[in-house]
């Protein structure tokens, strides 16, 4: 009977994995006091492996950009670190594509793993939104550098911190500047559909009405498209003075290469964070002339030009030309180690981090670094400087001046 | 003489042409890690960083012992020394495209040409890599040395084993698959005592319950989501392999047993949360009524035309899930989080307790498909899937059988929608793509189409077994397509075959009408 | 022939055999008039059954709806001006004649061998990275003149390179398509059809992922020469606005149109032509009157992956940005359009194409509904046809025989 074939093949093939699949660290009863008692239990990393940060970053594929610069700048932050005790500090990046699925995939694979001690990341808002219940769940603090959307430190998670200013800042800043500096009283708000840009561009699109602008048009595009001249020509309509876009730089470069085509001739481009980078002025040329974006520079000092130096070395990219987060990303990297090794402790040849300490000193963290003095509040928030932002002038990123005004 | 020559030629070609190809996504450079891990006898990266060239020797004689293999000419027997000349003319020809490759390379990164602009795996520490850390010229010359001695080998190694029968033998039980093994006289004895398999049974299930245990999560996610394929190819195994509709839309009932699921338990979008037992039914029933409202219109739709079609359905689900016209329906592109864990009584499930509960379902879902297929319903679908035309004659209502096929096979893509968004904790409309369709459809279609085992091994190897290939993650999709047309070629009924009900007229004497043997 | 007009059956015979050119002569008034006495006998004779009904209420339901929803958008408020429709009109026509020349090559292969070629779209891709290396090259020699010491290549003789980059560009997806012909699909000539199809699916699978490893994943943007640089273009008024033709797109629609017109005359006028519409007849016969089935369908093969690589350049050049996955998405529209037009039919796949790109660009403001919803457009549309017209458009080139 062939029902019986069909078990004892699943037997042959279960028994074969087994066989094959790591052994799972010892499930001992002799656990520390400490790890016994908290909620979440302990990460525990034998002697002979490294204690791992995880990130779940768009490493391949259009976003690319941000995952490379971001894993480069925490891979050397822990590089630079001289340990805990012999035991060495490692990076896994993980691939999410940008998209919330694969924040949540990547997600579920480093609770799996009890050697994961603390998250740098997510990078993107929409799969640091996707990850946060479930890193909730599993007691793993996470410290991202780059997930600006506002509603995440909103929803009373205890796990989720972040280095990077919020979008309802950047949005208030960006109606401000269009409406009061450059005097726009027409714009088009445009927005790629996700988390972070549609966040982005609400926030925007409710500031400027709120100064007394007209927000005439207001449209999504479908990421990763190689046509947007349809709905570019229905924003164009409209007749802005400026667009306004939340998104990334994948999609501003389509946009840019065929702002004429779709009759926005001489109207502003007015980007993020996200559509920041030498990406954008690399694939743009000519057509990015005068676009704007927000970006994260710290202010000039010695430990900074010491790590552009080392990054420089190290990396074919120079700090902050592929993304605008490579400072605060080094920076996550500082209050990780710092939080860790405030709360590790070794026994048994073996290192034990309790994670719902963890999670609390990266709450609590107090660290100067590179962007400055990062503390953190109550929900999360631990760096408040606001962002900058540039434009293209010749091909390159110019601080947008007060003399705009 | 002159086949050998000639067949060793194409053959020397070909495997320079793939060797080269190889080079440049970088492969050789894994291949030789990989030798590196498993001989380990190699001590560490000797100084400088540089890594040992002796795996990547060995790498080169496993080429060429390959390519010596397969310039040997299968047709008619052929002398010694015919068979040894072909190998040599493909290891000269294989490496000296090889050669001249490496030589051309190597050269033009010393003299400082970076070729990462367009391709980015040749970064120069792999080239001095490739040319052994020396010159350029007697790298090449290494290659085309290399490769000439070990497809000699080959070649001899070939000629040699085509005197043993048992080759012959063995690759015939290959052809015949596990199936086969299971029918001989030996091993069917032990199948056919009754209390021997109570105690087979007994032990499978104690195995299978303390498995989870053992794994570790990680383990368990992974065998997770093979058993969440297992169901999908279930499903899809009843639409395309029992009643031969070949739909390419099946994620479309994933998506809305998923969303079903994830809707109602989760707090954010609508706040329901209602009990998770009632919205696995409750996710089943939509994914059925999908199935229904897609069956419909496009029953009578010819092969081809009603795969474009559930390709098309499919997208427009997806695309109308991720639409900002029922983002407050579905929350749009940020998709839903926090879909509610099942529970038992209050106390929430582990991850070894879904593992069980997967097995469970799997196992009920192999018992569902194995009656289905035995009954008259699965008979009619078998009829229909041979040839329409005739089975309508005989008297069977194909429409009613054809939405009877698409309704069930939504019904397990709704079960397994709502156990995937429940254990990964969110889903999205990104989670419900094309490739999907194409992996389940692979999934059916490798393992054997209409063959219940076919369908569990066929999820454990396109889904498992490329969690072991960790290392070759990069390659793995590469793999996989090659893996997908090889198996074609090779056996396109599947890795475990359905066997079919035939009739075999009495060979003793041919006109007696009823000696006829069953063969079930 | 027999005087007075044919016996209806054996003439309607001749309709079903549209497309591809297989017809012996063309249908005089004398057909056409017994066609439609046919169809009114039908009609007639047709059993009122539930399907049926369906099938009415749901085409009045989706004419009302349309109609109401292109009322509303021609007539109602907060309309488009006719600049912003032309640009509609513009980029749906570049976008549709691509989407055609990619069309003809899954009609041409089904036609053949009934298989749906899924890799097509791979051979597309295949065909812009030789055209962007090709370009890249041109770009980095040096063609120094007095005025311009920096002129390279590219920008002192752009007509000889574009004319290279195209024929490169169409010569290496004429050979990968070859190949994969050779390789993935002739092993499996005799298989029931499901074999050859995830055969093919495996091949497209293992070339995009080949592209992605020898390329590297991050997108690439094509050189054009500054001539026809992407962007520019000539503006016309219309309703007093200014509406910019690009170059490149007014370039790509006319050589699209070119080289269809060019397919056509192919097909109907010359000895390989009259070959392939045999071999698409039967495979047997054409075997017997001495046609080398083998050949034609590798030279199908290399017909196909010419268009597509051009198609392949031309999408390079007027939308830029490239990388491994750009065939993917052309490659599942275009292979619905063809399907939409009538699989097997070239002038059928012609249309389909032009149909669909102007679908996705006209169709989400002329129904009032958000352009992300433009391949939801494209879908139903293909869904509806199929449903009330099961061979599509303009009628399959298969005869009854064969279904």
């Amino acid at each position: 009977m062939k029902f019986k074939n069909i078990l004892v093949l699943m037997i042959v093939f279960v028994l074969a994995l087994s066989a094959c699949a790591p052994k799972p660290a010892e499930v001992s009863d002799d656990l520390p006091a400490a790890c016994q008692e908290d909620a979440f239990g302990c990460a525990v990393i034998p002697a002979g492996e490294t204690i791992k940060i995880g990130m779940g970053a768009p490493m391949l594929g259009d976003y690319s950009m941000f995952g490379i610069d971001i894993s480069q700048a925490v891979a050397l932050a822990l590089e630079h670190d001289d340990g805990f005790e012999g035991w060495t500090y490692e990076l896994i990046a993980e691939d999410t594509g940008g998209a919330p699925e694969g924040g949540a995939a990547v997600a579920n694979k480093m609770v799996t793993d009890p050697t994961v001690a603390a998250i740098a990341g997510h990078i993107f808002s929409g799969s640091t939104d996707a990850a946060m219940p479930i890193y909730e769940k599993a007691g793993l603090p996470m410290m991202s550098p780059s997930a600006t959307n506002p509603d995440l430190t909103t929803k009373g998670s205890t796990v989720f911190n972040r280095l990077a200013f919020t979008d309802a800042a950047q949005g208030a800043a960006a109606a401000d500047l269009l409406f009061n500096a450059l005097g726009f009283t027409k714009i088009a708000v445009m927005h790629d559909g996700g988390t972070y840009g549609q966040g982005l561009a609400d926030v925007v699109k409710a500031a400027f009405e709120e100064m007394g602008g007209e927000v005439v048009g207001y449209e999504a595009v479908t990421p990763g498209e190689a046509d947007y001249v349809a709905p570019l020509s229905a924003v164009a309509a409209g007749e802005p003075e400026a667009v306004y876009f939340g998104g990334y730089a994948a999609e501003g470069i389509v946009m840019m290469n065929q702002w004429s085509q779709a009759g926005l001739d001489g109207v502003l481009f007015f980007g993020c964070d996200g559509t920041f980078g030498v990406e954008f002025t690399d694939k743009t040329g000519a057509n990015g002339e005068g676009a704007i974006a927000a970006s994260l520079v710290p202010p000039d000092s010695e430990e900074k030009a010491a790590f552009d130096a080392a990054y420089a070395a190290k990396f074919p990219t120079k700090a902050g030309e592929l993304s605008a987060f490579t400072w605060s990303s080094y920076d996550t990297g500082g209050v990780l180690i710092a939080a860790i090794e405030s709360v590790a402790f070794v026994e048994d040849g073996k290192l034990f981090i309790p994670r719902g300490a963890l999670v609390e000193a990266v709450r609590n963290s107090d660290y100067v670094g590179l962007t400055g003095l990062i503390k953190c509040d109550a929900i999360g928030e631990c760096n408040a400087s606001g962002p900058a932002f540039y434009q293209v002038v010749d091909g390159e990123w110019v601080p947008l001046a007060a003399a705009e005004e | 003489m002159k086949t050998s020559l000639t067949k060793g030629l194409r053959s020397g070609i070909v495997f320079g042409i793939v060797f080269i190809f190889l080079m440049l996504i970088g492969f050789i450079n894994v291949g030789a890690d990989m030798v590196g891990d498993i001989s380990s006898a190699s001590a560490a990266s000797g100084a400088g960083g540089r890594l040992p060239v002796g795996d990547l020797l060995i790498v080169i004689a496993v080429f060429g012992v390959f390519c010596g293999i397969a310039a040997r000419s299968k047709s008619e027997e052929v002398q010694w020394w015919s068979a040894l000349l072909g190998g040599l003319t493909a290891g000269i020809t294989a490496g000296l495209l090889m050669g001249v490759a490496i030589w051309l390379v190597g050269s033009l990164s010393l003299d400082g040409v970076d070729f990462r602009t367009y391709l980015p795996s040749l970064n120069p520490a792999s080239i001095q890599y490739l040319t052994f850390y020396s010159y350029p010229q007697s790298a090449g010359l290494t290659y085309l040395m290399y490769m000439a001695i070990f497809s000699v080998a080959g070649a001899a190694l070939a000629w040699l084993l085509s005197f043993r029968d048992w080759l012959a033998k063995s690759w015939n039980s290959c052809k015949t698959g596990l199936g086969g093994w299971f029918e001989k006289k030996d091993v069917s004895r032990i199948f056919s005592n009754q209390w021997l398999m109570i105690v087979v049974f007994l032990a499978a299930g104690i195995l299978l319950y303390f498995l989870p245990l053992a794994w570790g999560s990680y383990w368990n996610y992974i065998m997770g989501t093979v058993a969440i394929y297992i169901l999908l190819g279930l499903g899809l195994n009843i639409i395309v392999g029992y009643s031969g509709q070949l739909v390419l839309g099946y994620v479309a009932f994933f998506a809305t047993g998923a969303y079903t699921f994830a809707l109602l338990t989760a707090p954010t979008p609508h706040g329901i949360e209602m009990n998770l037992w009632l919205a696995v039914g409750l996710s089943i029933l939509v994914s059925t009524l999908t199935g229904l409202l897609l069956g419909l219109p496009i029953l009578n739709l010819r092969g081809d035309y009603l795969a474009i079609v559930t390709l098309g359905f499919g997208e427009i689900v997806r695309i109308l899930i991720r639409s900002d016209l029922l983002t407050s329906l579905t929350n749009g592109p940020k998709g839903v989080t926090s879909v509610g864990q099942p529970n038992l009584f209050g106390s929430p499930f582990s991850d070894v307790n879904f593992m069980h509960l997967l097995m469970l379902l799997v196992l009920i879902g192999l018992f569902i498909a194995k009656r289905l297929k035995d009954s008259n319903t699965g008979r009619a679908w078998i009829a229909i899937r041979e040839d329409q035309t005739v089975a309508q004659a005989t008297g069977i209502n194909t429409f009613k059988h054809k939405i009877l096929a698409l309704l069930l096979g939504a019904a397990f893509a709704g079960l397994a929608g709502a156990l995937f968004a429940s254990r990964n904790q969110f889903t999205g409309p990104e989670d419900f793509t094309l490739m999907v369709s194409v992996n389940v459809l692979c999934i059916v279609i490798v393992g054997g189409m209409g063959s219940l085992p076919g369908v569990v091994l066929g999820a454990f190897v396109l889904k498992g077994i490329p969690e072991l290939l960790r290392e070759m993650a990069d390659y793995r999709l590469l793999v996989f397509g090659a893996l997908l047309v090889v198996m074609m070629i090779v056996r396109p009924e599947g890795l475990w075959p359905a066997r079919r009900v035939r009739f075999k007229r009495s060979h003793a004497d041919p006109d007696r009408q009823d000696a006829v043997e069953v063969e079930v | 022939m027999a005087s007075g007009y044919p016996l209806p059956q054996q003439k309607s015979k001749l309709l079903l055999h549209k497309g591809w050119g297989s017809e012996v002569t063309s249908p005089s008034f004398h057909v056409y008039r017994s066609e439609i006495i046919l169809m009114i006998n039908k009609l007639k004779n047709q059993r009122l059954t539930l399907g049926l009904i369906l099938r009415l209420l749901l085409g009045l339901a989706v004419v009302i709806y349309l109609g109401w929803r292109i009322y509303q958008t021609a007539f109602g408020e907060g309309t488009y001006g006719p600049d912003t429709w032309m640009r509609f009109l513009i980029t749906g026509l570049v976008i549709g004649g691509m989407y055609a020349l990619i069309a003809i090559g899954y009609t041409l292969v089904y036609g053949i061998l009934f298989m749906i070629n899924f890799a097509h779209g791979e051979v597309m891709m295949l065909g812009t990275f030789a055209g962007y290396f090709v370009l890249e090259a041109f770009a980095a020699i040096p063609a120094p003149t007095v005025a311009n010491p920096d002129l390279n290549f590219l920008n002192a003789q752009p007509v000889i390179a574009l004319v290279l980059t195209f024929l490169v560009g169409a010569g290496f997806s004429a050979l990968m398509g070859y190949m994969l012909e050779k390789i993935a699909y002739r092993p499996l000539r005799g298989a029931p059809r499901l074999i050859p199809l995830i055969s093919a699916i495996g091949a497209s699978i293992f070339l995009q992922n080949a592209a992605q490893l020898l390329f590297g994943p991050q997108r690439r943007q094509y050189l054009n020469p500054d001539f026809l640089w992407r962007g520019t273009g000539w503006m016309i008024l219309v309703g007093g606005k200014e509406v910019m033709l690009t170059y490149t797109g007014v370039f790509s629609f006319v050589l699209s149109i070119l080289l269809m017109i060019g397919l056509f005359i192919m097909v109907k006028k010359t000895k390989l032509g009259k070959s392939m519409r045999a071999v698409a007849e039967n495979k047997q016969a054409a075997a017997l009157m001495g046609i080398d089935v083998d050949s034609v369908i590798s030279k199908t093969f290399i017909i196909s992956g010419i268009l597509a690589g051009a198609a392949g350049v031309m999408w390079g050049l007027h939308n830029g940005l490239f990388n491994h996955f750009v065939g993917f998405l052309p490659g599942i529209k275009a292979f619905t359009a063809a399907v939409l037009g009538g699989i097997g039919n070239i002038p059928g796949a012609m249309m389909g194409g032009m149909l669909l790109g102007l679908l996705e660009s006209i169709g989400p403001a002329l129904l009032g509904i958000d352009f992300q919803l433009k391949d939801v457009i494209a879908f139903t549309i293909l869904i509806l046809v199929l449903i009330f017209r099961p061979s599509g458009l303009l009628g399959e080139a298969l005869s009854e025989e064969k279904v």
